[in-house]
Protein backbone atom coordinates (compact mmCIF):
# COMPACT_ATOMS: atom_id res chain seq x y z
CA UNK A 1 0.00 0.00 0.00
CA UNK A 2 2.98 1.96 0.70
CA UNK A 3 4.19 1.94 -2.59
CA UNK A 4 1.49 3.83 -4.40
CA UNK A 5 1.14 6.04 -2.13
CA UNK A 6 5.02 6.43 -2.71
CA UNK A 7 4.36 6.76 -6.76
CA UNK A 8 1.30 9.41 -5.86
CA UNK A 9 3.77 11.72 -3.84
CA UNK A 10 6.92 11.69 -6.25
CA UNK A 11 4.40 12.37 -8.88
CA UNK A 12 3.22 15.22 -7.25
CA UNK A 13 6.97 16.28 -6.42
CA UNK A 14 8.22 15.52 -9.98
CA UNK A 15 5.05 17.88 -11.65
CA UNK A 16 6.04 20.66 -9.46
CA UNK A 17 9.63 19.97 -10.27
CA UNK A 18 9.06 20.15 -13.84
CA UNK A 19 6.74 23.39 -13.80
CA UNK A 20 8.83 25.37 -11.91
CA UNK A 21 12.03 24.32 -14.26
CA UNK A 22 9.86 25.46 -17.20
CA UNK A 23 8.62 29.04 -16.27
CA UNK A 24 11.91 30.58 -16.94
CA UNK A 25 11.90 29.26 -20.33
CA UNK A 26 7.83 29.97 -20.74
CA UNK A 27 8.95 33.23 -19.29
CA UNK A 28 11.76 33.69 -21.88
CA UNK A 29 9.44 32.71 -24.71
CA UNK A 30 7.26 35.77 -24.22
CA UNK A 31 9.55 37.77 -23.13
CA UNK A 32 11.20 41.04 -24.82
CA UNK A 33 14.04 40.57 -26.92
CA UNK A 34 17.90 41.31 -26.17
CA UNK A 35 17.79 42.38 -22.74
CA UNK A 36 20.85 44.37 -22.79
CA UNK A 37 19.83 46.77 -24.77
CA UNK A 38 16.64 47.26 -22.79
CA UNK A 39 18.72 47.62 -19.83
CA UNK A 40 20.85 50.18 -21.43
CA UNK A 41 18.01 51.98 -22.40
CA UNK A 42 16.69 52.05 -18.59
CA UNK A 43 20.32 53.47 -17.50
CA UNK A 44 20.45 55.78 -20.05
CA UNK A 45 16.41 57.01 -18.77
CA UNK A 46 17.26 56.84 -15.18
CA UNK A 47 20.96 59.09 -16.17
CA UNK A 48 18.49 61.66 -17.63
CA UNK A 49 15.78 61.44 -15.05
CA UNK A 50 19.20 61.70 -12.38
CA UNK A 51 20.53 64.68 -14.41
CA UNK A 52 17.02 66.63 -14.07
CA UNK A 53 17.05 65.98 -10.39
CA UNK A 54 20.44 67.98 -9.77
CA UNK A 55 19.62 71.08 -11.89
CA UNK A 56 16.26 71.24 -9.96
CA UNK A 57 16.20 73.06 -6.09
CA UNK A 58 14.80 71.18 -3.21
CA UNK A 59 11.34 72.60 -4.40
CA UNK A 60 11.61 71.60 -7.38
CA UNK A 61 12.39 67.70 -6.18
CA UNK A 62 9.67 67.55 -3.73
CA UNK A 63 7.79 68.86 -6.64
CA UNK A 64 8.42 66.55 -8.86
CA UNK A 65 8.82 62.63 -6.47
CA UNK A 66 6.29 60.73 -5.83
CA UNK A 67 5.71 57.48 -4.09
CA UNK A 68 5.79 54.72 -6.63
CA UNK A 69 2.14 53.50 -4.94
CA UNK A 70 -0.16 56.24 -4.57
CA UNK A 71 -2.95 58.05 -6.23
CA UNK A 72 -0.25 59.90 -8.49
CA UNK A 73 -0.43 56.72 -10.25
CA UNK A 74 -3.78 57.32 -11.90
CA UNK A 75 -3.75 60.87 -11.71
CA UNK A 76 -3.98 61.77 -15.50
CA UNK A 77 -6.46 62.94 -18.01
CA UNK A 78 -7.36 64.55 -21.39
CA UNK A 79 -8.59 67.45 -19.99
CA UNK A 80 -6.66 70.57 -19.47
CA UNK A 81 -5.69 71.95 -15.91
CA UNK A 82 -7.15 73.23 -13.85
CA UNK A 83 -10.27 71.09 -14.51
CA UNK A 84 -8.22 68.56 -14.16
CA UNK A 85 -6.04 68.84 -11.16
CA UNK A 86 -2.58 67.69 -12.13
CA UNK A 87 0.32 67.61 -9.54
CA UNK A 88 4.36 67.46 -10.47
CA UNK A 89 6.42 69.53 -12.11
CA UNK A 90 4.98 72.36 -14.36
CA UNK A 91 7.01 73.12 -17.49
CA UNK A 92 6.09 76.93 -16.22
CA UNK A 93 7.81 77.00 -13.52
CA UNK A 94 11.10 75.49 -14.93
CA UNK A 95 14.48 78.00 -16.12
CA UNK A 96 15.72 76.95 -19.65
CA UNK A 97 18.85 74.98 -18.84
CA UNK A 98 16.01 72.35 -16.81
CA UNK A 99 13.58 72.42 -19.18
CA UNK A 100 16.04 71.45 -21.73
CA UNK A 101 16.79 68.28 -19.39
CA UNK A 102 13.09 67.36 -19.29
CA UNK A 103 13.11 67.63 -22.71
CA UNK A 104 16.62 65.22 -22.58
CA UNK A 105 14.60 63.24 -20.56
CA UNK A 106 11.48 62.69 -22.84
CA UNK A 107 13.61 61.99 -26.15
CA UNK A 108 15.40 58.96 -24.27
CA UNK A 109 12.59 57.49 -22.82
CA UNK A 110 10.59 57.90 -26.38
CA UNK A 111 11.57 56.38 -29.91
CA UNK A 112 12.18 59.47 -32.24
CA UNK A 113 8.30 59.19 -33.47
CA UNK A 114 6.92 58.95 -30.12
CA UNK A 115 9.12 62.19 -29.26
CA UNK A 116 7.63 63.70 -32.33
CA UNK A 117 4.08 62.92 -31.60
CA UNK A 118 4.80 64.56 -27.47
CA UNK A 119 6.19 67.75 -29.13
CA UNK A 120 4.01 67.81 -32.07
CA UNK A 121 0.79 67.36 -29.55
CA UNK A 122 2.32 69.76 -27.23
CA UNK A 123 2.98 72.22 -30.16
CA UNK A 124 -1.24 72.12 -31.14
CA UNK A 125 -2.22 72.88 -27.32
CA UNK A 126 0.04 75.79 -28.01
CA UNK A 127 -1.95 77.14 -31.06
CA UNK A 128 -5.00 76.19 -29.74
CA UNK A 129 -3.79 78.79 -26.39
CA UNK A 130 -2.87 81.36 -29.03
CA UNK A 131 -6.14 80.75 -30.99
CA UNK A 132 -8.37 80.74 -28.09
CA UNK A 133 -10.85 83.70 -27.47
CA UNK A 134 -9.70 84.20 -23.60
CA UNK A 135 -5.95 83.38 -24.12
CA UNK A 136 -4.69 80.54 -21.65
CA UNK A 137 -1.97 80.88 -19.14
CA UNK A 138 -3.89 79.30 -16.13
CA UNK A 139 -5.08 82.40 -14.48
CA UNK A 140 -8.31 82.64 -12.86
CA UNK A 141 -10.86 79.28 -13.55
CA UNK A 142 -10.07 78.63 -17.09
CA UNK A 143 -8.87 75.83 -18.48
CA UNK A 144 -4.76 76.24 -19.22
CA UNK A 145 -3.57 75.77 -22.47
CA UNK A 146 0.01 75.92 -23.67
CA UNK A 147 3.55 74.28 -24.06
CA UNK A 148 3.99 75.65 -20.73
CA UNK A 149 1.01 73.64 -19.12
CA UNK A 150 2.60 69.86 -18.50
CA UNK A 151 3.55 68.43 -15.72
CA UNK A 152 6.59 65.71 -15.09
CA UNK A 153 6.59 63.62 -11.93
CA UNK A 154 8.92 60.77 -10.65
CA UNK A 155 6.79 57.76 -9.01
CA UNK A 156 9.57 55.72 -7.20
CA UNK A 157 13.15 57.11 -7.22
CA UNK A 158 14.80 56.62 -10.72
CA UNK A 159 16.49 53.31 -11.27
CA UNK A 160 18.55 51.30 -13.48
CA UNK A 161 17.12 48.37 -11.85
CA UNK A 162 14.32 49.08 -9.40
CA UNK A 163 10.63 49.72 -10.56
CA UNK A 164 9.92 53.70 -10.96
CA UNK A 165 7.48 55.70 -12.93
CA UNK A 166 8.11 58.67 -15.21
CA UNK A 167 4.49 60.63 -16.12
CA UNK A 168 4.46 63.48 -18.15
CA UNK A 169 1.39 64.90 -19.14
CA UNK A 170 -1.29 67.83 -19.92
CA UNK A 171 -4.15 68.64 -21.62
CA UNK A 172 -4.18 65.67 -24.36
CA UNK A 173 -1.63 63.75 -23.09
CA UNK A 174 -0.57 61.18 -20.64
CA UNK A 175 2.42 59.77 -20.52
CA UNK A 176 2.73 56.74 -18.13
CA UNK A 177 6.04 55.09 -18.68
CA UNK A 178 6.55 52.38 -15.99
CA UNK A 179 10.58 50.66 -15.97
CA UNK A 180 11.94 47.92 -14.44
CA UNK A 181 15.26 46.92 -15.67
CA UNK A 182 15.14 45.36 -18.76
CA UNK A 183 11.25 45.47 -19.16
CA UNK A 184 9.23 48.25 -19.71
CA UNK A 185 5.43 49.91 -20.55
CA UNK A 186 4.21 52.64 -21.59
CA UNK A 187 0.46 51.51 -20.71
CA UNK A 188 -2.10 53.38 -20.03
CA UNK A 189 -1.10 56.36 -22.32
CA UNK A 190 -3.18 58.79 -23.81
CA UNK A 191 -2.08 60.97 -26.90
CA UNK A 192 -4.90 63.11 -28.32
CA UNK A 193 -4.45 66.31 -30.44
CA UNK A 194 -6.71 69.46 -30.33
CA UNK A 195 -6.23 70.89 -33.33
CA UNK A 196 -5.76 67.61 -35.43
CA UNK A 197 -4.39 70.14 -37.88
CA UNK A 198 -1.71 73.14 -38.31
CA UNK A 199 0.90 74.95 -39.49
CA UNK A 200 4.26 75.31 -37.72
CA UNK A 201 6.49 78.21 -39.81
CA UNK A 202 4.44 76.93 -42.70
CA UNK A 203 4.63 73.49 -42.22
CA UNK A 204 1.47 71.56 -41.78
CA UNK A 205 1.82 69.51 -38.71
CA UNK A 206 -0.78 66.66 -37.98
CA UNK A 207 0.25 64.84 -34.39
CA UNK A 208 -2.16 62.12 -34.92
CA UNK A 209 -2.43 61.88 -38.46
CA UNK A 210 -0.40 58.77 -38.99
CA UNK A 211 -3.34 57.11 -36.96
CA UNK A 212 -5.32 58.13 -38.81
CA UNK A 213 -4.18 57.70 -42.41
CA UNK A 214 -2.93 53.83 -41.65
CA UNK A 215 -6.36 53.33 -40.22
CA UNK A 216 -8.20 54.89 -42.87
CA UNK A 217 -5.98 52.48 -45.68
CA UNK A 218 -6.81 49.59 -43.82
CA UNK A 219 -10.27 50.21 -43.78
CA UNK A 220 -10.28 50.39 -47.09
CA UNK A 221 -8.24 47.34 -47.78
CA UNK A 222 -10.87 45.54 -46.62
CA UNK A 223 -12.99 43.49 -49.27
CA UNK A 224 -16.88 43.68 -48.48
CA UNK A 225 -16.75 40.33 -46.57
CA UNK A 226 -14.43 41.88 -43.60
CA UNK A 227 -16.19 45.32 -43.97
CA UNK A 228 -19.19 44.09 -42.71
CA UNK A 229 -17.12 41.76 -39.69
CA UNK A 230 -15.17 45.07 -38.86
CA UNK A 231 -17.49 47.80 -39.14
CA UNK A 232 -20.14 48.58 -36.04
CA UNK A 233 -23.32 48.83 -36.55
CA UNK A 234 -23.33 51.60 -34.02
CA UNK A 235 -22.14 55.10 -33.36
CA UNK A 236 -19.17 55.16 -31.05
CA UNK A 237 -19.62 58.49 -29.11
CA UNK A 238 -15.83 58.68 -27.24
CA UNK A 239 -13.18 56.44 -25.69
CA UNK A 240 -14.80 53.54 -23.79
CA UNK A 241 -11.88 52.67 -21.87
CA UNK A 242 -10.74 56.35 -21.60
CA UNK A 243 -9.28 57.92 -18.54
CA UNK A 244 -10.55 56.83 -14.86
CA UNK A 245 -11.16 52.94 -16.50
CA UNK A 246 -8.84 50.99 -15.47
CA UNK A 247 -8.81 47.57 -14.58
CA UNK A 248 -12.03 46.82 -17.40
CA UNK A 249 -11.88 44.72 -19.83
CA UNK A 250 -14.72 44.93 -22.08
CA UNK A 251 -16.17 42.28 -25.15
CA UNK A 252 -13.33 42.70 -28.02
CA UNK A 253 -15.64 43.18 -31.48
CA UNK A 254 -14.97 43.41 -35.39
CA UNK A 255 -12.88 41.47 -37.27
CA UNK A 256 -10.24 39.05 -36.29
CA UNK A 257 -6.84 39.96 -37.42
CA UNK A 258 -6.49 36.15 -38.34
CA UNK A 259 -9.50 36.87 -41.45
CA UNK A 260 -7.04 39.81 -42.80
CA UNK A 261 -4.80 38.58 -45.56
CA UNK A 262 -0.74 38.95 -45.01
CA UNK A 263 -0.56 42.42 -46.05
CA UNK A 264 -3.83 43.84 -44.61
CA UNK A 265 -2.30 42.45 -41.16
CA UNK A 266 0.81 44.00 -41.93
CA UNK A 267 -1.13 47.68 -42.18
CA UNK A 268 -3.30 46.25 -38.97
CA UNK A 269 0.60 45.73 -37.12
CA UNK A 270 1.87 49.46 -38.85
CA UNK A 271 -1.29 50.92 -37.17
CA UNK A 272 -0.51 49.31 -33.63
CA UNK A 273 2.56 50.51 -33.78
CA UNK A 274 1.54 54.23 -34.06
CA UNK A 275 0.86 53.52 -29.86
CA UNK A 276 3.37 51.15 -29.39
CA UNK A 277 5.96 52.57 -30.82
CA UNK A 278 6.32 55.85 -28.92
CA UNK A 279 8.39 54.33 -26.22
CA UNK A 280 12.22 53.64 -26.77
CA UNK A 281 12.47 51.33 -29.31
CA UNK A 282 14.37 49.08 -27.09
CA UNK A 283 10.98 48.21 -25.61
CA UNK A 284 8.62 48.63 -28.41
CA UNK A 285 10.03 45.78 -30.60
CA UNK A 286 9.34 43.10 -28.01
CA UNK A 287 5.82 44.88 -27.69
CA UNK A 288 5.17 44.22 -31.18
CA UNK A 289 6.38 41.24 -31.18
CA UNK A 290 3.73 40.22 -27.73
CA UNK A 291 0.86 41.83 -29.97
CA UNK A 292 1.57 40.19 -33.01
CA UNK A 293 2.01 36.72 -31.36
CA UNK A 294 -1.95 36.57 -31.23
CA UNK A 295 -3.44 37.11 -34.20
CA UNK A 296 -6.51 35.22 -33.50
CA UNK A 297 -7.54 37.04 -30.29
CA UNK A 298 -6.61 40.77 -32.11
CA UNK A 299 -9.64 42.60 -33.45
CA UNK A 300 -9.97 45.60 -35.56
CA UNK A 301 -13.69 47.44 -35.48
CA UNK A 302 -14.86 50.53 -36.76
CA UNK A 303 -17.69 52.90 -36.75
CA UNK A 304 -18.01 55.42 -38.97
CA UNK A 305 -17.34 56.84 -42.50
CA UNK A 306 -14.24 55.21 -44.38
CA UNK A 307 -13.82 58.03 -46.87
CA UNK A 308 -10.46 59.92 -45.04
CA UNK A 309 -10.95 63.51 -44.05
CA UNK A 310 -14.33 61.49 -41.88
CA UNK A 311 -14.88 61.68 -38.19
CA UNK A 312 -14.61 57.48 -37.71
CA UNK A 313 -13.92 55.75 -34.43
CA UNK A 314 -11.45 52.56 -34.64
CA UNK A 315 -10.55 50.34 -31.98
CA UNK A 316 -7.84 47.37 -31.90
CA UNK A 317 -8.36 44.89 -28.79
CA UNK A 318 -6.10 42.09 -28.40
CA UNK A 319 -5.09 39.81 -25.20
CA UNK A 320 -2.47 42.27 -24.53
CA UNK A 321 -3.56 45.52 -25.82
CA UNK A 322 -6.69 48.24 -26.30
CA UNK A 323 -6.21 50.83 -28.66
CA UNK A 324 -9.20 53.50 -29.23
CA UNK A 325 -9.41 56.42 -31.66
CA UNK A 326 -12.35 59.05 -31.13
CA UNK A 327 -13.27 62.13 -32.74
CA UNK A 328 -14.89 64.54 -30.64
CA UNK A 329 -18.61 65.08 -31.06
CA UNK A 330 -18.13 64.43 -34.83
CA UNK A 331 -14.87 66.86 -35.31
CA UNK A 332 -11.90 65.53 -37.26
CA UNK A 333 -10.22 68.44 -35.47
CA UNK A 334 -10.52 67.34 -31.76
CA UNK A 335 -9.32 63.68 -31.33
CA UNK A 336 -8.81 61.39 -28.18
CA UNK A 337 -6.77 58.09 -28.20
CA UNK A 338 -5.99 55.96 -25.57
CA UNK A 339 -3.75 52.73 -25.55
CA UNK A 340 -3.69 50.25 -22.48
CA UNK A 341 -2.36 47.09 -21.83
CA UNK A 342 -4.83 45.09 -19.82
CA UNK A 343 -2.89 42.68 -18.14
CA UNK A 344 0.16 45.59 -17.88
CA UNK A 345 -1.01 48.60 -17.09
CA UNK A 346 1.18 50.27 -14.47
CA UNK A 347 3.75 47.40 -15.22
CA UNK A 348 1.28 45.45 -13.34
CA UNK A 349 3.15 42.60 -14.18
CA UNK A 350 6.94 42.98 -13.31
CA UNK A 351 6.66 46.39 -11.31
CA UNK A 352 5.54 44.51 -7.78
CA UNK B 1 -5.62 84.33 -18.62
CA UNK B 2 -8.09 81.45 -19.16
CA UNK B 3 -8.92 79.23 -22.60
CA UNK B 4 -12.18 79.12 -23.50
CA UNK B 5 -14.24 76.15 -21.65
CA UNK B 6 -16.04 75.41 -24.79
CA UNK B 7 -13.20 74.61 -27.08
CA UNK B 8 -12.03 71.95 -24.45
CA UNK B 9 -14.55 69.35 -24.27
CA UNK B 10 -17.87 67.90 -24.86
CA UNK B 11 -20.38 70.71 -25.41
CA UNK B 12 -24.13 70.81 -25.48
CA UNK B 13 -24.28 66.17 -24.92
CA UNK B 14 -24.85 64.04 -22.05
CA UNK B 15 -23.04 61.12 -22.59
CA UNK B 16 -24.13 57.99 -20.53
CA UNK B 17 -21.68 55.29 -21.00
CA UNK B 18 -22.83 51.90 -20.09
CA UNK B 19 -20.85 49.20 -19.03
CA UNK B 20 -22.18 45.63 -18.27
CA UNK B 21 -20.79 42.67 -16.62
CA UNK B 22 -22.49 39.28 -16.60
CA UNK B 23 -22.44 36.60 -14.10
CA UNK B 24 -24.14 33.40 -13.98
CA UNK B 25 -26.94 35.13 -11.12
CA UNK B 26 -26.40 38.31 -11.48
CA UNK B 27 -25.51 41.23 -14.01
CA UNK B 28 -23.01 44.37 -13.32
CA UNK B 29 -24.01 47.76 -14.39
CA UNK B 30 -22.11 50.60 -14.47
CA UNK B 31 -23.08 54.00 -16.09
CA UNK B 32 -20.87 57.24 -16.08
CA UNK B 33 -23.06 59.91 -16.75
CA UNK B 34 -20.57 63.11 -18.08
CA UNK B 35 -22.59 66.28 -19.42
CA UNK B 36 -21.03 69.06 -21.64
CA UNK B 37 -20.99 72.54 -20.55
CA UNK B 38 -24.10 73.88 -22.40
CA UNK B 39 -26.64 71.33 -20.80
CA UNK B 40 -24.42 70.86 -17.08
CA UNK B 41 -26.91 73.66 -15.72
CA UNK B 42 -30.01 71.29 -17.18
CA UNK B 43 -28.44 68.02 -15.63
CA UNK B 44 -27.68 70.11 -12.26
CA UNK B 45 -31.06 71.09 -12.17
CA UNK B 46 -31.99 68.00 -12.16
CA UNK B 47 -29.81 67.02 -9.19
CA UNK B 48 -29.48 69.96 -6.76
CA UNK B 49 -33.41 70.11 -6.11
CA UNK B 50 -32.99 72.69 -3.51
CA UNK B 51 -31.04 75.09 -6.10
CA UNK B 52 -28.33 75.23 -2.81
CA UNK B 53 -25.60 74.86 -5.31
CA UNK B 54 -24.54 71.53 -3.14
CA UNK B 55 -25.75 67.98 -4.53
CA UNK B 56 -26.48 66.58 -1.17
CA UNK B 57 -26.27 62.92 -0.09
CA UNK B 58 -30.29 62.75 -0.63
CA UNK B 59 -29.91 64.38 -3.59
CA UNK B 60 -27.83 61.73 -5.23
CA UNK B 61 -29.57 58.93 -4.16
CA UNK B 62 -32.32 60.78 -5.76
CA UNK B 63 -31.14 61.50 -8.80
CA UNK B 64 -29.04 57.67 -8.99
CA UNK B 65 -32.65 56.52 -8.37
CA UNK B 66 -34.27 57.86 -10.76
CA UNK B 67 -31.86 57.64 -14.12
CA UNK B 68 -32.18 53.96 -13.13
CA UNK B 69 -35.67 54.22 -13.10
CA UNK B 70 -35.23 55.47 -16.94
CA UNK B 71 -33.05 52.33 -17.52
CA UNK B 72 -34.60 48.83 -17.83
CA UNK B 73 -32.83 45.13 -18.31
CA UNK B 74 -34.69 41.70 -19.19
CA UNK B 75 -33.15 38.62 -19.78
CA UNK B 76 -34.84 36.20 -22.50
CA UNK B 77 -37.97 38.70 -21.64
CA UNK B 78 -37.67 38.60 -17.95
CA UNK B 79 -37.57 41.88 -16.48
CA UNK B 80 -34.83 42.56 -14.05
CA UNK B 81 -35.19 44.55 -10.64
CA UNK B 82 -32.17 46.75 -10.85
CA UNK B 83 -30.66 48.11 -7.75
CA UNK B 84 -28.11 51.21 -6.90
CA UNK B 85 -25.34 49.76 -5.23
CA UNK B 86 -23.29 53.20 -5.07
CA UNK B 87 -22.93 56.56 -6.57
CA UNK B 88 -20.61 59.18 -6.45
CA UNK B 89 -20.98 62.56 -7.69
CA UNK B 90 -18.51 65.08 -8.54
CA UNK B 91 -18.33 68.64 -7.03
CA UNK B 92 -21.17 70.82 -8.26
CA UNK B 93 -18.75 73.31 -9.95
CA UNK B 94 -16.70 70.03 -11.77
CA UNK B 95 -20.22 69.19 -13.42
CA UNK B 96 -20.74 72.72 -14.06
CA UNK B 97 -17.78 73.04 -16.01
CA UNK B 98 -18.47 70.26 -18.19
CA UNK B 99 -15.68 67.50 -16.50
CA UNK B 100 -17.36 66.18 -14.05
CA UNK B 101 -18.55 62.70 -14.24
CA UNK B 102 -21.20 60.80 -12.15
CA UNK B 103 -20.62 57.27 -11.58
CA UNK B 104 -23.62 54.98 -10.63
CA UNK B 105 -23.16 51.34 -9.80
CA UNK B 106 -26.06 48.97 -9.81
CA UNK B 107 -26.90 44.80 -9.83
CA UNK B 108 -29.85 42.97 -11.37
CA UNK B 109 -30.20 39.54 -10.22
CA UNK B 110 -30.57 36.89 -12.39
CA UNK B 111 -33.42 34.03 -12.62
CA UNK B 112 -32.24 30.47 -12.72
CA UNK B 113 -31.24 29.81 -16.47
CA UNK B 114 -31.06 26.43 -17.83
CA UNK B 115 -27.42 26.09 -19.58
CA UNK B 116 -27.39 27.54 -23.58
CA UNK B 117 -28.04 30.66 -25.20
CA UNK B 118 -29.64 33.66 -23.44
CA UNK B 119 -30.41 37.44 -24.20
CA UNK B 120 -29.80 39.87 -22.19
CA UNK B 121 -31.40 43.62 -23.41
CA UNK B 122 -30.21 47.11 -21.84
CA UNK B 123 -32.38 49.82 -22.60
CA UNK B 124 -31.70 53.48 -21.36
CA UNK B 125 -34.23 56.05 -21.92
CA UNK B 126 -32.68 58.59 -20.09
CA UNK B 127 -32.58 62.40 -21.34
CA UNK B 128 -32.93 60.85 -24.59
CA UNK B 129 -33.26 64.92 -25.61
CA UNK B 130 -29.74 65.88 -25.13
CA UNK B 131 -28.28 62.07 -24.49
CA UNK B 132 -25.76 60.25 -26.22
CA UNK B 133 -25.05 56.63 -25.40
CA UNK B 134 -22.77 53.87 -24.83
CA UNK B 135 -23.21 50.14 -23.92
CA UNK B 136 -20.57 47.68 -23.90
CA UNK B 137 -20.15 44.30 -22.45
CA UNK B 138 -17.59 43.61 -20.16
CA UNK B 139 -15.28 40.19 -20.74
CA UNK B 140 -17.02 37.88 -18.18
CA UNK B 141 -15.64 37.44 -15.04
CA UNK B 142 -16.95 33.87 -14.64
CA UNK B 143 -15.83 31.00 -17.27
CA UNK B 144 -19.20 30.22 -17.42
CA UNK B 145 -20.33 32.95 -19.55
CA UNK B 146 -19.58 33.58 -22.90
CA UNK B 147 -20.27 36.56 -24.51
CA UNK B 148 -21.31 35.42 -27.93
CA UNK B 149 -22.21 38.52 -29.67
CA UNK B 150 -23.48 42.44 -29.07
CA UNK B 151 -26.25 43.79 -31.03
CA UNK B 152 -27.17 47.46 -30.65
CA UNK B 153 -29.34 50.38 -32.34
CA UNK B 154 -27.66 53.32 -34.02
CA UNK B 155 -27.12 55.24 -31.10
CA UNK B 156 -26.39 52.88 -28.30
CA UNK B 157 -29.45 53.18 -26.49
CA UNK B 158 -30.40 49.28 -26.56
CA UNK B 159 -28.14 46.72 -26.42
CA UNK B 160 -28.75 43.13 -26.57
CA UNK B 161 -25.53 40.79 -25.24
CA UNK B 162 -26.41 37.35 -26.64
CA UNK B 163 -24.26 34.92 -23.83
CA UNK B 164 -24.02 31.37 -23.43
CA UNK B 165 -24.22 30.03 -19.83
CA UNK B 166 -22.30 26.49 -19.40
CA UNK B 167 -20.94 24.07 -16.97
CA UNK B 168 -23.12 24.07 -13.50
CA UNK B 169 -20.47 24.65 -11.56
CA UNK B 170 -19.97 21.99 -8.37
CA UNK B 171 -20.33 23.97 -5.24
CA UNK B 172 -17.29 25.44 -4.09
CA UNK B 173 -17.30 24.49 -0.78
CA UNK B 174 -17.70 20.70 -1.77
CA UNK B 175 -15.06 21.18 -4.45
CA UNK B 176 -12.63 22.99 -1.73
CA UNK B 177 -13.26 20.04 0.36
CA UNK B 178 -12.53 17.77 -2.20
CA UNK B 179 -8.45 19.06 -2.84
CA UNK B 180 -8.19 19.28 0.81
CA UNK B 181 -9.52 15.78 1.65
CA UNK B 182 -6.98 14.52 -1.02
CA UNK B 183 -3.76 16.48 -0.02
CA UNK B 184 -4.07 15.38 3.64
CA UNK B 185 -4.28 12.02 2.53
CA UNK B 186 -1.57 12.16 0.48
CA UNK B 187 0.55 13.71 3.80
CA UNK B 188 -0.88 11.48 5.74
CA UNK B 189 0.12 8.48 3.80
CA UNK B 190 3.79 9.97 3.74
CA UNK B 191 4.43 10.57 7.06
CA UNK B 192 2.94 7.16 7.81
CA UNK B 193 5.22 5.70 4.84
CA UNK B 194 8.47 7.57 5.89
CA UNK B 195 7.54 6.03 9.77
CA UNK B 196 7.47 2.64 8.98
CA UNK B 197 10.65 2.83 6.54
CA UNK B 198 12.25 4.70 9.53
CA UNK B 199 10.78 1.73 11.88
CA UNK B 200 12.43 -0.90 10.11
CA UNK B 201 15.43 0.61 9.90
CA UNK B 202 15.55 1.01 13.64
CA UNK B 203 14.99 -2.49 13.86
Amino acid sequence: MSVPFRIATMTCLAVTVIAAATLPAQRAATSPGPSGSQADVTARITTSAQALLTKLDDAGRAKVQFPFEGPQKTRWSNLPSPMFERRGLLMADLTPTQRAAVKELLAVALSREGYRKVTEIMQGDEVLRKSSSQGARGGGRGPAFGEDQYYLAFLGTPSATAPWMLQFGGHHLAINLTLAGTQATMAPSLPAAQPATFTVEGRTVRPLGNENDKAFALINALNADQRSQAILSSRVADLVLGPGHDGKTIQPEGIRATALSAAQQTMLWELVREWAGIINDAFAEPRMAEIRARPADTYFAWSGPTTNGSAAYFRVQGPTLVIEYAPQQGSVDHIHTIYRDPTNDYGAKFAK
Amino acid sequence: MSGSWTSAHRLDEYLQAARLGIDPDRVELSLDLTAGIAVAEVVLSEIDRDKNGMISAAEARAYADRVLSAIALDVDGIPLRIELVESTFPAFDTVRSGAGTTRIQAVAKMPRLDDGLHHLRYRNAYRSDIGVYLANALVPASDRVTVAAQRRDIDQRNLVIDYRLSGQPAPAARRGLSVGVAGALILIANVWWRTRTRRREDL
